[in-house]
């Protein structure tokens, strides 16, 4: 068992790899009544092109979605009925990058992660059973056509991206999934449900060695390998400057998206995360100074927020909200980032914001679905969330002017804005 | 662990503390009760916002967001919503406990004093609040009265309450109406400031690991405290235990792809301070408020009729309410099964299984809300709007004594009030 100790943030992290590859983890939370556990599989909607076992595939749009769906569905029942019997709270999730199945509960600990386990890991599609999921998937589909800020990230990503699958919505379209069948679920589950593609995080109050014996009986002895991932040719330029769509809203919403260079071999990707969002709220977070300046336009409301994302072979840092003049608002930001990138930021500046995001982080260890989903993500990099404290100390006022400087050029900003009917 | 401490500080003053060492955040809490609805509704929705614009010591958002960056990122939100028929308007604020960062001692004692400050010591020009914030938040105001639409999840519950609440404050939309907004100018934000200020009960909350003595003296050395001069609002809500007639049903086309349909249901009087609402809650959760739930099994997983389809039980204003996202021509056949699923409760076809698992679902949910202290700030306020005190230890309690008759009779003392479908009309 590997032990690691932030003291500093009076955090700990016990970790074990398991012989099939599956990697362990528990982040004991001392005085929860709550644990939460979370099953995450490197795989996300963008993983839609792969090689495996020597045969290229090239899956319909939506799969990994599908099959979240289709996971809880086994011979013996639904694992929702299950985990009902003992009160668990389950849940699970589909990213650009990652799937993943939780729950949480106050008690009957041991009970819910047989649970969890066993039907993660085992596959049960029938051609009935994926036509029932085709109609319940098509109105989540529908619904969330209807929403405007899932359909404004929607065409930022499709403006930003020419090749790359994070273009495509990640649940698909119901075109897309009427092609889905058993057989690609099937295909789908070997390659990337597989052991050493994986990680259980159990956050809360638990003992990893019994959390060990019982991943180690309820998981594959062996671990297929998926070769490589294809992502299409990347392009440093956006795709498209302004994709533009019509809806019922009352005023326009836009998104703003800087695509970034991916993060490089070698490259800590929690260290660019964290450049990242500190970048992003440099330039017009809420307590920025261009922020208060749009804000006193009455350009940009208290919903304005920002970001920064990682996808396997892309990264950007994002931006958007109502506005009732979407241009003028890239304007501002444009000419920020261009001022940015030839001045450098102020030490003053630089230095608080970058204590406020530190406090942004740490908060996020009190939140165990929070913590849990960002140590999978660090841990798939190879990485630990906690390391954040130490990494901060490396970012300098240099690395965001960097930043700046890639942002700074015209053919990498895309606007998405979603007008008013 | 965990002790939760209520106080009167001052006449319609009172101080809630949770007590807990395991957090690594704190959360902080200022909150004036004010009754829903009525002529000053939209500039008493307007001024949680206009005051966050600025202090005589903070004038403008760049000097309060360089404060809060200073706090290492505390936040400091606005905050509009609605208890049972009380309006709640103030600030929620999330930071760091100060053990967790070097050289942050003291920072419990500057959030109270910037939320004091906040809402005691606004910026102003000429004895009101400045012309030009004013004019800025009475337009963001319009903008967030026109945008509830926008999301149709979230519009089709509100209008479905609009409808079936119309004579009730409870109806009234917690921002006011557009007309009231248009009329908004700084004379008339600041009177409806002083009155509030006069006015309203003041709930203050906090949850960390400092000692309730401490955080009292804290607020104690802020106007928070002081006496105050008007007729103190006392919070109450009107429970309505039936419909007055027979159901309506309304219908109304939307620019959507997927309708909308919202059922309000009374619970004949069951809500946070009557009734049975530990046996309502049950009921809920076994008929729609979990994954195993009659209407998830039914609605959505045998039938393929939607994504979601949930119930909620609004205790604090005595409601059940049924949400779900369908296709259009699906609207009768959805609304019927939803129905046919609580005729069932009714006529008590309910397993124990159903009733055990309902149990622990609720009691899971309470249990793990004690772990999250922006949830217990929720609950607490909610206790507090509707004169109550009745900790999720003893509602856990509570729950293990209710049986089958007392789910049985809180669905039979159900009655259907209004449906709402929002039709999709999307091209």
């Amino acid at each position: 068992m590997n032990i690691k100790t932030y003291s500093a943030l009076d955090e700990q992290i016990q970790m074990r790899t398991l012989d099939n590859g599956l990697r362990v983890c528990y982040l004991p939370k001392p005085g929860f009544g709550k644990t939460f556990a979370i099953l995450a599989t490197n795989f996300g909607s963008v993983d839609a092109s792969f090689t495996f076992e020597g045969k290229r595939y090239d899956t319909p749009a939506g799969v990994a979605h599908f099959l979240e769906h289709k996971m809880f569905e086994d011979e013996d029942g639904n694992a929702l009925q299950k985990f009902a019997r003992t009160g668990a709270s389950p849940n699970a999730f589909t990213s650009h990058v990652m799937t993943a199945y939780h729950f949480s509960c106050t008690d009957r600990f041991a009970e819910n992660l047989e649970i969890l386990l066993k039907f993660v890991f085992t596959p049960y599609f029938t051609d009935e059973n994926v036509a029932k999921e085709r109609g319940i998937i098509g109105q989540e589909i529908g619904m969330m056509d209807d929403t405007p800020a899932w359909r404004a990230m929607v065409g930022l990503y499709e403006g930003m991206y020419r090749n790359h699958p994070v273009r495509v919505s990640i649940a698909g379209s119901v075109d897309s999934i009427a092609r889905i069948t058993p057989e690609t679920l099937y295909t789908c589950h070997r390659a990337f449900y597989s052991p050493n593609n994986m990680a259980l995080i159990v956050c809360g109050t638990a003992d990893l060695d019994e959390v060990c014996r019982m991943a180690a009986e309820f998981s594959p002895q062996t671990a297929a390998v998926v070769g490589e991932r294809h992502y299409g040719v990347r392009r440093e330029a956006v795709n498209e400057l302004l994709v533009e769509q019509r809806m019922p809203v009352s005023q326009p919403q836009l998104l703003l998206g800087f695509k970034d260079e991916p993060v490089q071999p070698g490259e800590s990707r929690l260290r660019r995360s964290l450049l990242g969002q500190l970048a992003a709220r440099l330039l017009c977070g809420d307590t920025a100074p261009l922020y208060a300046a749009l804000y006193e336009k009455r350009l940009i409301g208290r919903d304005f927020d920002v970001d920064y994302t990682l996808l396997p072979e892309g990264a950007c840092a994002l931006l958007g909200g109502d506005s009732r003049d979407p241009d003028a608002v890239r304007e501002a930001v444009v000419q920020q980032v261009e001022r940015l990138a030839h001045e450098g930021v102020d030490r003053a500046l630089f230095t608080r914001m970058k204590k406020a995001l530190y406090g942004l982080h740490l908060r996020v260890l009190d939140v165990p679905e929070a913590y849990a989903r960002r140590e999978a993500a660090a841990l798939f990099a190879g990485e630990h969330y906690p390391d954040f404290a130490v990494l901060f100390d490396t970012i300098g006022p240099d690395d965001v002017q960097a930043m700046f400087a890639r942002w700074a050029r015209r053919d990498r900003l895309t606007m998405s804005v979603i007008r008013p009917r | 662990m965990q002790q939760v401490t209520r106080k009167k500080l001052s006449a319609g003053v009172n101080l809630t503390c949770v007590t807990t060492p395991k957090f690594k955040r704190a959360v902080l809490c200022v909150m004036l009760l004010l009754p829903l609805g009525g002529p000053d509704a939209a500039l008493r929705a307007c001024l949680p916002q206009l005051l966050r614009r600025g202090t005589a010591k903070l004038p403008d958002l760049r000097a309060i967001g360089q404060t809060l960056d200073e706090l290492y990122g505390a936040r400091i939100e606005a905050s509009v919503r609605k208890e049972g028929e009380s309006l709640c308007i103030g600030f929620l604020a999330d930071f760091i406990d100060e053990a967790y960062a070097p050289g942050a001692s003291g920072l419990t004692a500057g959030v109270i004093r910037l939320l004091a400050d906040l809402l005691f010591d606004p910026y102003l020009q000429d004895g009101v609040f400045c012309q030009d914030y004013t004019a800025g938040e009475r337009e963001a105001l319009l903008d967030r009265i026109a945008a509830q639409k926008n999301d149709p999840r979230a519009w089709a519950p509100k209008r479905l309450i609009e409808l079936m609440c119309a004579g009730e404050a409870y109806g009234q939309s917690v921002l006011g109406t557009a007309s009231q907004a248009e009329q908004i100018t700084e004379n008339k934000l600041y009177t409806a400031y002083r009155r509030a200020l006069d006015e309203a009960q003041i709930e203050l909350f906090y949850c960390g690991t400092m000692a309730p003595d401490a955080v009292e003296r804290l607020f104690a050395q802020t106007p928070l405290t002081q006496p105050r001069n008007g007729a103190l609002y006392q919070p109450q809500t009107q429970i309505i235990a039936q419909p007055a007639g027979a159901p309506r049903e309304v219908v109304e086309p939307e620019q959507v792809t997927q309708g909308k349909l919202s059922l309000g249901l009374r619970t004949g009087g069951s809500c946070l301070t009557g009734g049975d609402p530990v046996a309502y809650w049950l009921l809920t959760t076994l008929y729609g408020g979990s994954t195993s739930a009659k209407l998830f099994l039914n609605v959505r997983e045998k039938k393929s009729l939607c994504y979601y389809a949930s119930a909620q039980f609004i205790a604090s204003k005595g409601i059940l309410m049924v949400s779900s996202g369908i296709e259009n021509k699906d609207f009768e056949t959805a609304r019927d099964e939803i129905l046919r699923q609580l005729d069932a409760c009714r006529a008590g076809d309910i397993t124990d299984a159903e009733i055990e698992s309902a149990r622990k679902t609720l009691v899971n949910g309470w249990r793990a809300m004690l772990d999250d202290p922006l949830t217990l700030e929720r609950y607490w306020l909610g206790q507090a709007a509707a004169g109550t005190m009745v900790s999720p230890e003893e509602r856990i309690a509570q729950a293990a004594q209710v049986d089958r008759t007392r789910i049985v009779s809180a669905a039979q003392a159900t009655a259907l009030d209004t449906i709402y479908f929002m039709k999709g009309a999307a091209e």
